[in-house]
């Protein structure tokens, strides 16, 4: 049941970006202060906007920049339950995809 | 039997609290089992006035042989060098403290304070407060880099704030017992023994730390502290989940991160706001990696690692 759930939100956010959902992919926080206020952002976000969460975390659905950073290497995917695990994001995700709170 | 005679400079007194809470040996079996002979100690001492003054005058002078001088708590050198903030039995700590130590056969210092000078010496460390040897990572401290106790020994430094009982009495037990000699220390002063292996040697979320899978909140029941709670296991020299506090737990294994209190830079960051409990990153990478690992090898480990987690290092592991 929540592996349907999960996989409809997958699949949505998905067709979003295939969309061409524009989403701040830049400035990438350089330091744990500006990565913080990232976070604080996405906080003050509604908790249902999902879209508006996309935008301000940077979502890509493909791998980003010259290292090529994907949610696959980053310290929230979890790689069985193809989720990210960061409580301000909280999404089910794939692990080519990237967004700006990417960490190792 | 050893005489020891334990002072305290700028200190909480949570080394103190600490030693006596020890319970194998305890305080009291260090006197009965271990003919440890507490000349004097702040909170078990029973002379008072004039006659602790006697007791430490009479130590430097050698009419009593002062076998362990332990001390605790920063050497307060304020204002200008004179020490004078710290006054103790008629005159300025400092001065007790560089008589007592040449007098003694070994000294020991004990918790940050002492060792490296903890949080008092933090910036402005408006005391001048230093270590016995060291202030922070650097030599020299109070007594000087080239400072060697009659055993021949530099100040045993058992750090923590506070140390662990048994990183105390275990060390005391051993000048008490004529093994003195068999203390071997690392570049800080302190005894390898304990602080050879790491925070992270035991810690029962190490699998977590492999599979790179983090707690991102305090107390959570899975997950590794490093990768976003600041937990400095992998870079910090104690045993704290070898030899468990209480006898039962330690602060990783209840989901509390590793402050690197046994460092010499400890407080790290000089404790500026938002650098405690978090991990500070560079570019999404971690500034600070374990020990001996560089970052693209820390890189590809990730890549490695996140490949081959199993499911189960996602789900609730402790059940306690
Ligand atoms: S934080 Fe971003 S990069 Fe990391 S798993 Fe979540 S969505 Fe992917
Ligand atoms: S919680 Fe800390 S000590 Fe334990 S495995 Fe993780 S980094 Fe190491
Ligand atoms: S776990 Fe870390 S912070 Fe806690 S006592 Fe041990 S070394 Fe110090």
């Amino acid at each position: 049941m929540q592996n349907d759930q999960e996989n409809a939100l997958r699949n949505r956010i998905a067709k979003m970006m295939a969309d061409g959902l524009q989403t701040q992919t830049e400035p990438f926080p350089e330091t744990d202060r500006e990565f913080g206020q990232l976070l604080a952002e996405l906080r003050d976000l509604p908790a249902e906007d999902l879209k508006a969460r996309l935008v301000v975390s940077g979502f890509v659905d493909k791998p980003y920049g010259p290292d090529q950073m994907r949610c696959q290497e980053c310290m929230y995917y979890l790689v069985h339950r193809k989720w990210c695990d960061l409580p301000e994001l909280a999404v089910p995700v794939e692990p080519d995809w990237w967004c700006r709170l990417w960490r190792i | 039997m050893a005489n020891l005679l334990w002072l305290q400079g700028g200190a909480c007194s949570g080394n103190t609290m600490s030693f006596l809470n020890a319970e194998e040996p305890s305080a009291c079996d260090l006197v009965t089992d271990f003919g440890i002979n507490v000349l004097w100690h702040p909170s078990l001492g029973v002379e008072l006035g004039d006659n602790v003054k006697k007791i430490l005058l009479d130590c430097i002078s050698g009419k009593i042989a002062l076998d362990i001088f332990v001390f605790e708590g920063t050497v307060v050198t304020a204002p200008n060098g004179t020490g004078e903030w710290n006054r103790f039995a008629g005159r300025a700590m400092q001065d007790w403290v560089r008589e007592l130590s040449k007098a003694a056969t070994y000294v020991v210092a004990v918790g940050d304070c002492a060792t490296w000078g903890g949080i008092p010496a933090t910036a402005p460390n408006p005391s001048e407060s230093r270590g016995m040897q060291f202030l922070k990572r650097e030599k020299g401290g109070f007594l000087g880099d080239g400072f060697k106790s009659k055993s021949g020994l530099p100040v045993v430094n058992i750090p923590g704030c506070p140390a662990h009982p048994d990183w105390i009495t275990q060390i005391v037990v051993a000048i008490a017992t004529g093994r003195g000699a068999d203390i071997a220390v690392d570049e800080f002063h302190r005894p390898k023994t304990f602080f050879q292996s790491f925070t992270q040697t035991g810690c029962t979320r190490n699998m977590h730390f492999a599979y790179k899978v983090s707690a991102t909140e305090f107390g959570q029941r899975k997950g590794c502290l490093f990768y976003d709670l600041g937990c400095r296991g992998p870079m910090t020299h104690s045993p704290c989940n070898r030899i468990l506090w209480n006898r039962q737990s330690s602060k990783t294994r209840a989901g509390m991160p590793c402050l690197g209190c046994t460092e010499p830079e400890f407080p790290f960051f000089d404790l500026a706001p938002g650098t405690v409990f978090k991990t500070q990153t560079v570019m999404g990478v971690p500034k600070d990696l374990p020990l001996g690992v560089d970052k693209k090898g820390y890189i590809a480990l990730t890549g490695a690692a996140k490949n081959a987690a199993p499911a189960w290092a996602e789900q609730d592991l402790f059940v306690v």
